[in-house]
C-alpha cells in the first residue's frame, strides 16, 4: 500500500545572489516524503541540507520548481499563510534548542498552543502529555537555565510535538549533545514517530542519528547524490 | 496571550525593570517640571495681578499713556461713581480703587530730628472698609512680621526690610513726603502699625501700604483714584475673560469724547506681560515635546537593545508559526503595559513631590536680594488637575513610539535565514 505523501518537491532549484552572479544552493531536487517517515538529509556543510529544510518548513520558497507541503504549494504562500502552515502543521527542532529563557519549561511548550488559540484546559492537558513523552513532567516549572543540554533538547522536542504536527523538521538536533543524550533524544523522536505517526525529517551528519533513520538522502553541492532505505 | 506576555515582562528584568525605571523617572520629571513652571509663573502672574494691575485695570486715557510713572495728576476723579457704573456693566468682576505713589519717608529720632530718610513706593488701598478684600489680596495677615494691621486712619504698614534698615518699630511715627494731585508739596504723619514681608525682594526693600482715604487726604485726591482694578472670580488669570471684559468696557467708552474718559487694560497690557503669558502658555507644551522626544530616543534605544537581545526569541516565534504582525503587536502591547505601569508609578512619585514642595516651597530670597522683578521669594509647584495625567503622555507615548520604531526590524527579518541565525 502506498503511503500518503505529505512533502513533494519537483525540480526544485534555489539560487542566491552572490555578487554579480548566482549561487545555486539546490539544483533540481525532486523528492517526496510520506506520512510517518523518519528520514534524514545528510551531507557536508554547504550541500544544501538547511536550504532544503527551509523550503520544506515554508521559511523560504524555491527559485524554480514546485514544493508542496501538507497540501500547500509553498511557492505561492503569503507570509501569513506560511506562518499559519508552520503554526498548524510543522514542528521545528533546532541544534541550539532555542528555548525562551525567561519562561518555564511549561510555558515554552505551551507557547505553540497559545498561537493556535486553544483553550486553557486543552493546553494544560496537551502540555503535560508532551512533557510526559519526553520524561520532563517534574521539570515543568523549571527555567531552561536550570536544565542540562539534553533536557533542553527534550523540551524542544516537546514544544515541537505538543501541537501534534504532521511534520517535524530537526536541524542537527544532536550537534550539541554528548553521545548518551544524542541517543536518548533520537530514541525519543523515533518513539514518537512510531506512536503518533509524525513524519520526521532531519538534517544531520551525526552517525549516531543516522543509525536510527529509515531513509537517508545524501546531498552534495545541492543535488541528491544517493538515497538509501527507500 | 496577554498573560503570557505579562509573565515575560515580569520575568525579564531587561524588558520590564529598565524601561519602567526610565518611564517612571520621565513621567515624574514631566509632572514636576510642569507643576513647577505653572506654579512659579502662576504665582508671578498672581502677584502682579494682586499688587499692580488686577486682571483688568481702569485708568484715565492720559494716565494709561504714562501708567508706569503713576501720574496721579491724571487720576480718575469721582472714582466711586465709576466703580458703581463698572459694577453694573461687569457685575461678575470685583472692583477695587487704588492709588500708587512714590514718596519719601522721613524717620525721626526721639527728639523729632530726622534719623533717616528713604524712598518708598506706596499702595493706597481700602484697608479699613467693611468687607474689603484688599488685605486678603496682599496677603497682609500672613505677611505680618511685627505689630498688627492698621485698624484706624493714620496707620500704615511698612515693609520689614525698610523698617529694619531705619530701626523703626510698630507704634512709631514717620512722615511721608509726597506730591499732591496738583503738583504741590505734601507731608503727612503716619503711625507704623506693623511691618510686613511681601516675599518679593523688589517690594521688601521699601514699601508702604496705607488706607486709601488717608492717602487721598495726604495728596489732596479727595474722591479720586489713580486706578480701579478689576479681579475676575478665578484662581488663575483667565486671559480670555479679561480680554473680553476689557473689550466690552472700551467699546462702551469708545464714544466718550472726554479727554479724561476711562480706558480699560488687561494684565496682558502690562509691558512684557504678553510675552510672559505667551511664554508660560507655550513653555509647558515645549517642555512636554522635549521630554517626549528625549524619552522616545532613550526608549527607542532601550527597545533596540531589547530587540537585539530578543532576536532569537522573535526568530523562534516566527519559526513556530507566529505571524510577524502578531509579534509586532505583542511588542506594542508590552510597551503599553510597561508604559502604563511606569506612568502610574511616575505619577504617584511626581504628585507626591509636587504636594510636598507645594506645602513647603523653596526659599530663594537669598538669591534675590538685588532683584527688581516682582517675583515670589518662595517658589513652589502648583497643584493642578493636569498633573494627574500629564505624565502619561511621555510615559505611554514614548514607550510606544520607541518600541514601534525598534520593532520595525521584525518585519525586515528574512525567514529564509532563520535556521542559520538560530543555529548560532
Amino acid at each position: 500500500m502506498e503511503t500518503e505523501q505529505i512533502v513533494k518537491l519537483e525540480g526544485v532549484y534555489k539560487r542566491f545572489p552572490a555578487g554579480k552572479t548566482e549561487f545555486t544552493a539546490l539544483n533540481n531536487i525532486s523528492l517526496a516524503f510520506g506520512k510517518g517517515e523518519f528520514a534524514g538529509l545528510v551531507g557536508p556543510s554547504g550541500s544544501g541540507k538547511t536550504t532544503l529544510l527551509n523550503i520544506i518548513g515554508s521559511l523560504d520558497s524555491p527559485s524554480e520548481g514546485t514544493a508542496d507541503v501538507l497540501g500547500k504549494r509553498i511557492n505561492t504562500l503569503s507570509h501569513k499563510e506560511a506562518a499559519l502552515l508552520r503554526n498548524m502543521g510543522i514542528g521545528f527542532i533546532f541544534q541550539t534548542y532555542n528555548l525562551l529563557p525567561v519562561y518555564t519549561v511549561y510555558d515554552n511548550v505551551e507557547f505553540a498552543l497559545l498561537l493556535q488559540k486553544r483553550g486553557a484546559a486543552e493546553r494544560k492537558k496537551a502540555v503535560m502529555e508532551a512533557l510526559e513523552w519526553v520524561g520532563l513532567t517534574e521539570k515543568a516549572n523549571s527555567k531552561p537555565s536550570a536544565l542540562s543540554g539534553g533536557e533542553c533538547q527534550r523540551v524542544a522536542i516537546a514544544r515541537a510535538m505538543v501541537k501534534r504536527p504532521q511534520l517535524v523538521l530537526a536541524d542537527e538536533p544532536s550537534a550539541n549533545l554528548d553521545s548518551k543524550n544524542s541517543h536518548h533524544i533520537v530514541q525519543t523522536m523515533k518513539r514518537l514517530n512510531k506512536e503518533l505517526g509524525t513524519t520526521f525529517i532531519f538534517s544531520t551528519h551525526d552517525e549516531k542519528v543516522m543509525q536510527y533513520l529509515d531513509r537517508i538522502i545524501q546531498l552534495q553541492d545541492g543535488m541528491v547524490v544517493n538515497q538509501t532505505g527507500l | 496571550m496577554i498573560k503570557f506576555l505579562l509573565k515575560g515582562i515580569l520575568n525579564d528584568k531587561g524588558r520590564s525593570l529598565l524601561p519602567i525605571i526610565v518611564v517612571t523617572l520621565g513621567s515624574m520629571l514631566t509632572i514636576f517640571l510642569h507643576s513647577w513652571l505653572t506654579g512659579v509663573m502662576g504665582e508671578s502672574i498672581e502677584l502682579s495681578s494682586n499688587y499692580n494691575t488686577g486682571d483688568v485695570r481702569i485708568m484715565t486715557r492720559p494716565y494709561a499713556n504714562d501708567k508706569e510713572q503713576f501720574p496721579n495728576d491724571l487720576a480718575i476723579l469721582e472714582s466711586h461713581g465709576l466703580v458703581e457704573e463698572l459694577k453694573k456693566l461687569e457685575p461678575q468682576v470685583e472692583w477695587a480703587e487704588r492709588i500708587r505713589f512714590g514718596a519719601l519717608a522721613d524717620f525721626p529720632d526721639s527728639l523729632g530730628e530726622t534719623r533717616g530718610q528713604g524712598a518708598v513706593v506706596g499702595w493706597a488701598v481700602d484697608l479699613l472698609g467693611e468687607g474689603s478684600k484688599e488685605p486678603q489680596r496682599f496677603n497682609l495677615q500672613e505677611s505680618l512680621e511685627r505689630g498688627r494691621l492698621p485698624e484706624k486712619g493714620g496707620e500704615c504698614l511698612l515693609s520689614e526690610d525698610l523698617a529694619a534698615r531705619y530701626g523703626v518699630s510698630p507704634g512709631e511715627q514717620f512722615t511721608l513726603f509726597g506730591t499732591t494731585m496738583e503738583g504741590g508739596f505734601s507731608f503727612t504723619n503716619f503711625i507704623v502699625s506693623g511691618t510686613i514681608r511681601f516675599g518679593s525682594p523688589a517690594l521688601d526693600r521699601g514699601a508702604v501700604i496705607a488706607d486709601i482715604k488717608d492717602i487721598r487726604a495726604a495728596f489732596d485726591m479727595e474722591g479720586a483714584s489713580g486706578e480701579i482694578l478689576g479681579f475676575l472670580p478665578y484662581d488663575y488669570f483667565n486671559e480670555e475673560e479679561a480680554e473680553a471684559v476689557k473689550g466690552r468696557l472700551n467699546a462702551a467708552w469708545a464714544s466718550d469724547e472726554d479727554e479724561f474718559a476711562p480706558v480699560a487694560q488687561s494684565l496682558r497690557d502690562v509691558p512684557g506681560m504678553a510675552d510672559f503669558l505667551a511664554y508660560s502658555n507655550y513653555i509647558g507644551s515645549i517642555m512636554i515635546f522635549l521630554f517626549v522626544s528625549a524619552m522616545a530616543i532613550v526608549l527607542w534605544n532601550a527597545g533596540l537593545l531589547g530587540g537585539l537581545r530578543r532576536y532569537t526569541e522573535f526568530g523562534v516565534r516566527i519559526a513556530l508559526g507566529e505571524d510577524k504582525r502578531h509579534i509586532y503587536k505583542s511588542l506594542l502591547w508590552e510597551a503599553l503595559m510597561t508604559g502604563v505601569i511606569g506612568s502610574v508609578l511616575g505619577t504617584v512619585l511626581g504628585v507626591t513631590v509636587v504636594f510636598a514642595l507645594n506645602s513647603h516651597g523653596i526659599d530663594i530670597s537669598g538669591m534675590m536680594k538685588n532683584a527688581t522683578m516682582l517675583m515670589p521669594s518662595v517658589m513652589r509647584p502648583a497643584v493642578t488637575p493636569v498633573m494627574w495625567y500629564i505624565g502619561f503622555i511621555p510615559g505611554v507615548f514614548s514607550m510606544l513610539l520607541g518600541n514601534a520604531l525598534a520593532g520595525v526590524g521584525i518585519f525586515k527579518r528574512e525567514t529564509a535565514r532563520l535556521f542559520n541565525e538560530l543555529e548560532v
